[in-house]
């Protein structure tokens, strides 16, 4: 029979700060609702899904036009990544249909935050049919105190 | 003034067979849709005019149009969406469609869709799946060699076609190939095109959809965003949900 460990007050208070946190990130992504490409940068952000288990953060970017070997994941901090790929060929965005926009792009660039706490040298990285898919194993124990 | 007016810009046949793409899951519908019109050179027939749509319009060679217009020749009339339907306006959009369907006589609706599976990207291949209006109907799609979909939940505009079909007793089907669920799925939608050239004989070349399917990708960033939000609203995830059935 398994054992289920009793749960404190503590992790009752996690539970409800993480939640807290998952929604204000999606409330914060809503009302920043902003162009989905850089012209100054020449970049555009891919399309990107978070799923949180009990025991890691998945992430998935739709990098279409792109290799692995172009693809960078960066670690900004303990809960933010950087990712960028450049794509095998340049786009305009009259070959995307936008006939009133001068410019071309070449790169996918986003930050995305990673709303728990994980552990970010744990990092698994995969990438098939031009879907990067990332696992990053949750934390264990009590948060670290905001600095 | 009625909610919702079907503005008919060219002669309408009667006996076509009615398609519906619609935003929903790896945009599998409207990829499909939009490769059936340029396959067929499917010019467009009528189109939407509804104060319950958002006040949106997509300009095509600096000219106005219906985000909701219905592309046709002879013998189809292919309904396509370009912006997700709110969750709000999908009874009335899919009443208006099938009641002026109804009165075009239509010899049947199909409707293209997917239906999300987990780890797509390891998928092999991509099954097609059918649910149908009526037993007679899903027999029709079950003897062309597509599996039947027997339990589950279905959201979104597809479901809502299905189920009025069912109840006015108009034949037809809702065929879903597995897809990504966030994610332009081109793939997908070649698959579907292949269980439609099945059920309705309605046959188009795929190679070019296979061919451009990363810019395809690239293009509909931004509508499959979109949907994502609208998904979320009507809790699309459902599909996923184990069914209990009462009876």
């Amino acid at each position: 029979m398994a054992i289920k460990k009793r749960r404190t007050i503590m992790d009752i208070f996690d539970d409800y700060f993480e939640d807290f946190e998952r929604e204000f990130e999606r409330r914060r992504e809503m009302l920043l609702e902003r162009p989905s490409w850089n012209q100054k940068n020449s970049t555009i952000e891919p399309l990107r899904n978070m799923i949180v288990t009990p025991t890691e953060v998945i992430v998935t970017v739709d990098l279409p036009l792109t290799e692995e070997k172009a693809v960078q994941v960066k670690p900004l901090d303990e809960n933010t990544l950087e990712i960028s790929a450049k794509m095998k060929r340049k786009m305009t965005f009259r070959e995307m249909g936008m006939t009133h926009q001068e410019g071309e792009f070449q790169k996918f660039h986003f930050h995305s935050r990673v709303p728990v706490p994980v552990q970010m040298d744990e990092m698994k990285i995969r990438f098939k049919k031009g879907i990067l898919e990332l696992h990053l194993p949750r934390r264990r124990g009590r948060r670290k105190p905001k600095t | 003034m009625s909610e919702i007016n079907i503005v008919e810009k060219k002669e309408i046949p009667q006996g076509a067979t009615m398609l519906f793409g619609f935003p929903d899951v790896g945009l599998v519908g409207v990829i499909a849709a939009s490769h059936l019109i340029e396959e067929l050179n499917l010019a467009e027939v009528a189109y939407m005019d509804s104060t319950l749509l958002p006040p949106l319009i997509v300009l095509h060679d600096g000219l106005p149009h219906s985000t909701i217009r219905i592309f046709g020749n002879h013998n189809i009339l292919l309904t396509v969406s370009e912006t997700p339907v709110v969750a709000d306006a999908i009874y009335p959009v899919i009443d208006a469609l099938i009641n002026w369907g109804k009165g075009k006589k239509v010899k049947m609706m199909v409707s293209l869709s997917g239906m999300p599976i987990q780890d797509r990207q390891d998928a092999k291949e991509l099954k097609v799946f059918a649910a149908a209006s009526s037993p007679e109907m899903l027999k029709m799609v079950q003897d062309k060699g597509i599996e039947a979909l027997m339990e589950g939940y279905m959201v979104g505009p597809q479901a809502i076609m299905l189920m009025r079909c069912a109840q006015m007793g108009l034949p037809a089907t809702t065929l879903l190939a597995q897809c990504f669920l966030n994610y332009p799925d081109p793939e997908a939608a070649a698959e579907v095109l292949k269980s439609l050239a099945k059920v309705t004989g309605i046959k188009v070349d795929i190679a070019k959809l296979l061919e451009k399917g990363e810019e395809i990708r690239l293009k509909a960033r931004d509508v499959m965003k979109r949907t994502q939000e609208e998904m979320s609203k009507m809790k699309k995830t459902q599909e996923y949900d184990i069914p209990m059935y009462v009876s």
